[in-house]
């Protein structure tokens, strides 16, 4: 055998520690309580709660891919996830009936466009600047957004588009109980965004760990020196995009399927890209697995911050004041984001793991 | 040398561009609706030429990107809002005096508001990720939402009507065709605001360091000028002079409503793109291209009239990605 790099030797050394570190099980047990969560909670809000927090957790690994791993901020990201969520509802509630072929057609048709616009974008941009690619994308983005709201006749305006789902999937097909739940449509559609999410997931933690993923590391850390040892940064960067984009596509179609309608507001507009980099950067910039800390984190602060505002209401019934700053969640969160930005720069995961590096060296 | 050949070509090309665009709806509408719209769009162009100016002058000196400053619009448009709901008999008196008087009340006012919150948040938030465009972006975005629900909180969640000055209001008849009386002051005033920058920029010693610090925030620092004293100052103006596009903005447009900075915000980035970032010709001729090609659009087929400035903003990063004004760096 012939002697190994320092490389091989830590590779081989993390395959081997792959199934034994506690890490391993956590992740099992995330993925296990996901699985369970239909049987322990039947009722719809904690299932709706799951499922968001699958989707975005999966969306904001995806953003993460490029805003953590390639030091590219899009604000366009949204946008993706609003054109595959209109592509399935276009073609599942207004040209074409809900058969599983204009499904999957929708999801291929919003690929294609995303694709070529990913495409677009990124040779347009990325040839300048690095900030111009957050100008041309928040651009691009509003234009979308406009042309959603004034194009009434092809996507609805305001009101959006109502959609139904095929088979399997809708919501009052039932296939008889399980285990005392009702296997409804829409716990099969949760499964299969389950499975869908997963293989996305797995699927960017191996992007980011092969070759490819490394040059996007080295780009993100250092450009110049990236290009100087030879490599052709802007071909990587416009790959990270396009792949990042591709699962924001993908997981826009789940998201409509789910609740069954697409409008401005709800899967185009600038809260939803607010709600990503919350999350982001509360998760932790660069770890895959903060997304998923930061959407559980900040879907669970949505599901009870009504609650937690009748409890300020009945604590304090005359400061008016602090009733309408309560209203304004978008206050609180935009406070905490410039906090989190400040105090924690790396998110909860990233804190995390820079304690355990810390602990393991000292 | 090569560069000064370089600019005076780009600006040669832009006006040639700007000249192009004035005369392509001839061929489509009569002279009537053409002059409304050109006045509209010219009108429309020196608004956003405010907040363009601001924001490109921040990043050529700081280089720095505000995602606030469509917001610091809103701000500017509220305070107006306010001054005006406040001296509602200077507004409805029948005399130009009393209607500017409460115009610039009106501008004085969100100038020193909005001079004031962008000190506040150059201290408080960006001085403390200079050189990282990233945390940059994320900072500002930050204060935007921020400062974007604090209108909220303070004038009201709704869209509200705008007072108009009685003399602003109509327009004159000249040899049949109707000017509105409102954009021409509109058009006067981002003049005098673009001759006053110009001035202070090219004439004063203060423009000197600022420009110098353009070229070089290091070298003028081991001069012995307080750079970061200069940051703030031209922070504030920055978010100033998009205050004033605000009040102006408000009076043009009959309303307020706490969103209204976005559109503006991405017409400023298309106008710092196709201007050049850190030049205030640029900003001014963009603007210009800007505006005038939204009205005809606009006027044209309504849905794609920010379509068109985007395609104009691609042609351009195609044909000079570094803008037609680039600024020294």
């Amino acid at each position: 055998m012939t002697e190994q790099t320092p490389v091989q030797v830590f590779r081989k050394h993390e395959k081997m520690g792959r199934f034994t570190s506690p890490f391993f099980y956590l992740k099992l047990a995330i993925l296990t309580a996901f699985v369970i969560t239909p049987f322990l909670f039947p009722s719809f809000k904690s299932l709706d709660l799951a499922y968001k927090i699958m989707i975005f957790a999966v969306l904001v690994a995806s953003f993460d891919i490029l805003l953590g791993y390639t030091g590219i901020l899009s604000f366009g990201h949204v946008m993706f996830f609003g054109i595959g969520a209109y592509s399935v509802a276009l073609l599942l509630g207004k040209f074409a009936e809900p058969t599983y072929g204009f499904l999957f057609l929708g999801f291929v048709i919003a690929i294609l466009v995303t694709m070529a616009l990913a495409l677009l974008i990124s040779f347009l941009s990325l040839r300048v600047q690095a900030i111009f690619f957050a100008m041309v994308t928040l651009a691009i983005a509003e234009f979308a957004i406009i042309l959603a709201t004034k194009l009434s006749s092809f996507t609805g305006g305001e009101d959006g588009l109502i959609m139904s789902t095929p088979g399997i999937f809708k919501v009052s097909f039932n296939m008889g109980t399980f285990m005392g739940v009702d296997i409804t449509g829409r716990i099969i559609t949760y499964y299969f965004t389950l499975v869908i999410c997963l293989i996305l997931f797995l699927s960017m933690v191996r992007f980011i760990q092969s070759p490819l993923g490394r040059v996007m590391q080295a780009i993100r850390d250092n450009e110049p020196r990236a290009e100087a040892i030879g490599y052709k940064t802007f071909v990587f960067k416009a790959t990270s995009i396009c792949f990042g984009c591709l699962v924001s596509t993908i997981l826009g179609g789940l998201y409509v399927m789910w609740v069954g309608y697409a409008n401005p507001e709800s899967v185009l507009g600038v809260p939803i890209m607010l709600d990503v980099l919350l999350m982001v950067i509360i998760g932790g910039m660069g770890t895959l697995y903060g997304a998923l800390a930061g959407a559980a984190f900040l879907r669970l602060a949505y599901t009870f911050l009504p609650d937690l505002q009748n409890l300020a209401q009945d604590l304090m019934p005359n400061l008016h004041f602090v009733h309408s700053i309560m209203e304004r969640w978008l206050l609180i969160f935009g406070i905490l984001f410039i906090l989190v930005v400040f105090f924690f720069p790396k998110g909860i995961i990233g804190t995390i793991q820079n304690y355990l590096k810390q602990r393991k060296t000292a | 040398m090569s560069e000064s050949i370089l600019k005076r070509h780009g600006s040669e090309a832009a006006i040639a561009l700007a000249v192009v665009l004035c005369l392509l709806p001839l061929l489509g509408m009569d002279m009537t609706t053409y002059l409304t719209l050109t006045i509209a769009g010219v009108a429309m162009g020196m608004m956003i030429f405010l907040v363009a100016s601001g924001m490109s002058l921040i990043f050529g000196l700081m280089d720095v990107i505000n995602f606030a400053h469509g917001v610091c619009f809103a701000w500017g448009a509220y305070v107006a809002f306010s001054v005006f709901n406040h001296f509602e008999n200077l507004v409805a008196a029948d005399s130009l005096l009393a209607n500017f008087t409460v115009f610039l009340m009106a501008v004085v006012a969100a100038l020193i508001v909005v001079g004031i919150v962008g000190i506040i948040m150059e201290r408080v938030l960006v001085r403390k990720v200079y050189g990282s465009h990233l945390f940059q972006i994320l900072i500002t975005f930050g204060g935007m939402v921020v400062l974007r629900e604090l209108i909220k909180i303070v004038w009201g969640p709704n869209d509200e009507v705008m007072a108009i000055p009685l003399k602003f209001q109509g327009s004159w008849n000249i040899f049949d065709i109707i000017i509105l009386k409102y954009p021409i002051y509109a058009i006067l005033l981002g003049l005098v605001v673009f001759m006053i920058i110009q001035l202070v920029l090219k004439q004063t010693k203060l423009g000197k360091i600022v420009r110098a610090g353009v070229e070089d925030p290091d070298m003028v620092q081991a001069m012995g000028h307080n750079i970061f004293l200069m940051f703030t100052g031209v922070f504030a103006v920055g978010a100033a002079l998009a205050a004033v596009g605000g009040v102006a903005m408000a009076i043009f447009s009959i309303q307020v409503y706490p969103d209204m900075g976005d559109a503006y915000l991405i017409f400023a980035f298309i106008v710092v793109i196709i201007g050049g970032l850190g030049s205030i010709t640029g900003s001014l001729v963009g603007a210009l291209i800007v505006g005038l090609s939204y009205n005809y659009v606009a006027y044209l087929l309504p849905p794609v009239a920010v379509g068109v400035n985007i395609l104009i903003m691609v042609i351009i990063l195609l044909i000079k990605p570094t803008g037609l004004f680039a600024a020294g760096k």
